[in-house]
């Protein structure tokens, strides 16, 4: 990560709902189909990425969104070095998956900005932009999903019971950040 | 606004999905022996029926795959909806 010019640049809070940017975090985006790719994925990281549609897996410093059925995001569970752009998951999977010709791996650290949302009323706020039904995704722990939020492609993951990771493309969200402010003033 | 089965993510609004015109057409097999209006028939000529049709869809806002689905235009009605390179359900069934 060596952009430093965050586009989010505060804490927001409201009444039963946190909004912040963790960051840096390490983001990688891998794909593949072979049954090697995901065998070399789970030996590399020592984790098994997850088949089953709309899920996710983690270990202890890395975790796996479930994407597409060939497409995977993999992001580091807490912060990383500032000062650097090489990683050591990146670097490892470049030996083991993309040198092999098993698979892709890209670093979308830069692309992707990882926000996170706490609070009861986390669901209310998506219900005000979203058309995906946050019913089934709300009770379970570690559902991913790819929707449109204030027509904004995001992808959202269900961490803990009241917290989520919301992944927004960089360009977008500075935008979506303020909307979201705007809409949970209104809650 | 109707929702679709996506195959890969399960139900989903249409406003994530993107339309991709009609399916199974198949691409002619010596293409520089066409004449200039058969290539035209093949590139261009889509039926829009009302009534049951064949649509490839793209989850464009979500798992962004392709998949087949057949629809009744008219009522917009989904009879069903299958993978790429699976066979599709013949018509009178569905």
């Amino acid at each position: 990560m060596l952009n430093y010019n965050h586009t989010i640049k505060e804490e927001k809070s409201f009444q039963g709902l946190q909004m912040n940017e963790v960051k840096p975090v390490m983001k990688l985006i891998v794909r593949g189909k072979k049954r090697e790719f995901l065998s070399a994925i789970g030996k590399s990281l020592n984790m098994v990425l997850p088949t089953k549609a709309n899920t996710s897996t983690q270990s202890e410093k890395l975790t796996a969104l479930w994407l597409s059925p060939d497409e995977w995001m993999i992001f580091s569970n807490g912060v990383i070095k500032e000062n650097t752009n090489s990683y050591e998951t990146e670097t490892l999977l470049n030996k083991n998956i993309s040198k092999l010709n098993l698979g892709a791996v890209v670093d979308v650290t830069d692309q992707f900005v990882r926000i996170n949302l706490k609070g009861d009323k986390i669901y209310d706020l998506f219900q005000t932009g979203s058309p995906f039904n946050f019913n089934d995704f709300k009770g379970k722990i570690g559902s991913v999903t790819q929707t449109i939020l204030a027509k904004i492609d995001v992808i959202i993951h269900n961490q803990n019971k009241n917290e989520v990771n919301l992944f927004v493309r960089r360009s977008f969200s500075e935008h979506l950040f303020a909307w979201m402010n705007d809409s949970a003033s209104r809650l | 606004m109707f929702l679709i089965n996506c195959p890969f993510c399960g139900e989903r609004e249409q406003s994530e999905f993107k339309a991709g015109g009609e399916a199974h057409i198949i691409r002619p097999k010596q293409p520089t022996e066409l004449s200039d209006d058969e290539w035209a028939e093949y590139l261009f000529m889509r039926k829009n029926i009302k009534g049951v049709q064949f649509e490839r869809w793209n989850h464009v806002h979500g798992c962004r795959k392709w998949f087949n689905m057949v629809r009744d235009t008219s009522n917009d009605q989904i009879k069903a909806v299958y993978k790429m390179g699976e066979k599709p359900p013949v018509k009178k069934n569905v």
